[in-house]
């Protein structure tokens, strides 16, 4: 993304000639590109903003304007997240689709693999973060521009939307996934009280805070659709996010974080429905993994990051996924 | 793993032309705009480098203890993962909890292949 490229697109928005300075692309995140950057004017305007567009291949495929327009939705709200500014579903602004918001300042994020990424904050985060979620869950699914779904259709529509990304990318047996589909297509739990707002990625990561126990935006909606709210609290909880601590998104205990959920939501946690859900984050998982690893195996990227994803969390979740079908039988 | 090992070093060899050199490049200008972002490739890559020789020494051994484990199940079908992976699924869908407990167990056999080497313990469940 060079620097010129923006500044030509700044300078026509803003209407007058725009400086780039401080252009970083951030690691990690395949799903997206991300860019950090400080635009001037000689104005004296300046704004330290951050750009997401599509890259060339991705983990996943996904719906910018659906990411803006859920952005939109939470922006100014108990919800935190950055300020949206601009968005092009075209390839015109930026080389391809993408979005701009302001840069959350002083905020990091925690890696899959580092051990405490909270420190003593853990129980503070943890309160902030499944409060946030709740808050989503209770927010209705129009105001952020989604499709009408049905209650019904809820655990129907994701089964079989990550059954057919399965079909498409699978490259060699895959027997325990096999398993967990039939399970789930066999026992499909009741249908949701409500149709919410599902961010679909809420996890340790997919965050920031600023290392001293406040949660500061909540990033990376480009999975955002309609459904069950166990659905985003399910995959929150799973081990995966835990850092191997046991305790959801490495934060406080699993029976806290369902407190603060249901008090923010203003749901209740179905026991059947959270055990359904459970089991499909797992196979969701393993569906995002092997797309990954088919990505490079097809030669359409050779992104370390997508080997990773193709080896370690696809590995944690076949044994995940193998104990838990092992627990059902 | 999910990526077979001889397309893992293939890609692996691909990604340090066309992505870990070009980002070893830009180390050391932190103005260049994809300098941040070359630090990280560089770090995943040799992670990725660290996990495939692990598994390249781990693999010859699991294997034949996993095909050994399936052949009084499997007979010939054991040897390899993928045939011994597509027997066992057709009796897990049979409901051979066998077929389960073999499957369950070369997950886990995977998981430490890489895991060790990197001190990460088992996975720890959220309840």
């Amino acid at each position: 993304m060079p620097a010129e490229h923006l500044a030509r697109f700044l300078s026509a928005h803003w209407g007058e000639e725009v400086s780039i300075s401080g252009l970083k692309r951030f690691h990690g995140g395949s799903a997206r590109q991300t860019y950090r950057f400080d635009a001037s004017a000689p104005s004296g305007r300046r704004e330290a903003l951050v750009l997401r567009r599509d890259p060339p291949s991705s983990l996943i495929e996904t719906d910018r304007l659906a990411e803006y327009r859920a952005i939109q939705c939470f922006a100014g709200s108990a919800v935190p997240v950055p300020e949206p500014v601009f968005c092009d579903t075209g390839p015109d602004s930026f080389g391809s689709p993408g979005f701009l918001m302001r840069e959350v300042p002083g905020g990091t994020a925690a890696g899959l693999l580092e051990p405490e990424p909270y420190g003593a904050y853990a129980g503070a985060i943890g309160a902030q973060l499944f409060t946030a979620l709740g808050h989503i869950h209770a927010a209705a699914p129009e105001r952020a521009g989604l499709p009408v779904m049905q209650p019904q259709d809820a655990a129907r529509a994701r089964l079989a939307h990550w059954r057919a990304a399965f079909e498409a990318d699978r490259f060699r047996p895959e027997p325990l996934l096999d398993a967990g589909f039939r399970w789930l297509e066999a026992n499909l739990p009741p249908q949701p009280e409500r149709i919410s707002i599902v961010h679909g990625d809420y996890r340790s990561g997919n965050f920031l805070h600023d290392g001293a126990g406040r949660l500061l935006a909540i990033l990376d909606w480009e999975m955002v659709h309609p459904g069950d709210a166990h659905e985003d609290l399910a995959w929150a909880c799973d081990p995966l996010w835990s850092n191997f601590s046991g305790r959801p998104g490495a934060t406080y205990t699993l029976a806290e974080a369902i407190a603060h959920w249901q008090a923010a939501s203003g749901l209740m946690l179905h026991p059947e429905r959270w055990r359904w859900w459970r089991l499909f984050a797992q196979v969701q998982g393993l569906v995002i993994w092997i797309s990954a690893a088919r990505e490079v195996l097809d030669g359409r990227s050779h992104d370390p990051v997508l080997m990773f994803a193709g080896t370690i969390p696809y590995r944690f979740h076949n044994l995940t996924l193998a104990r838990a079908l092992e627990r059902l039988t | 793993m999910s990526l077979p090992l001889p397309a893992l070093l293939g890609a692996l060899a691909a990604a340090q032309a066309n992505e870990v050199a070009p980002a070893l490049q830009l180390l050391g200008q932190p103005g260049a705009p994809d300098a941040n972002y070359a630090g990280g490739t560089a770090a995943t890559s040799a992670l990725m480098l660290m996990l495939a020789a692990a598994e390249t020494a781990a693999g010859p051994a699991r294997e034949a203890a996993m095909a050994d484990a399936a052949r009084s199940l499997l007979g010939p079908a054991a040897e390899g993962r993928d045939s011994r992976a597509a027997a066992l699924g057709e009796r897990l869908a049979a409901g051979d909890a066998a077929a389960l407990a073999l499957l369950a167990a070369e997950a886990e056999a995977c998981w430490q292949a890489i895991a060790i080497p990197l001190g990460l313990p088992l996975p720890v469940p959220v309840d």
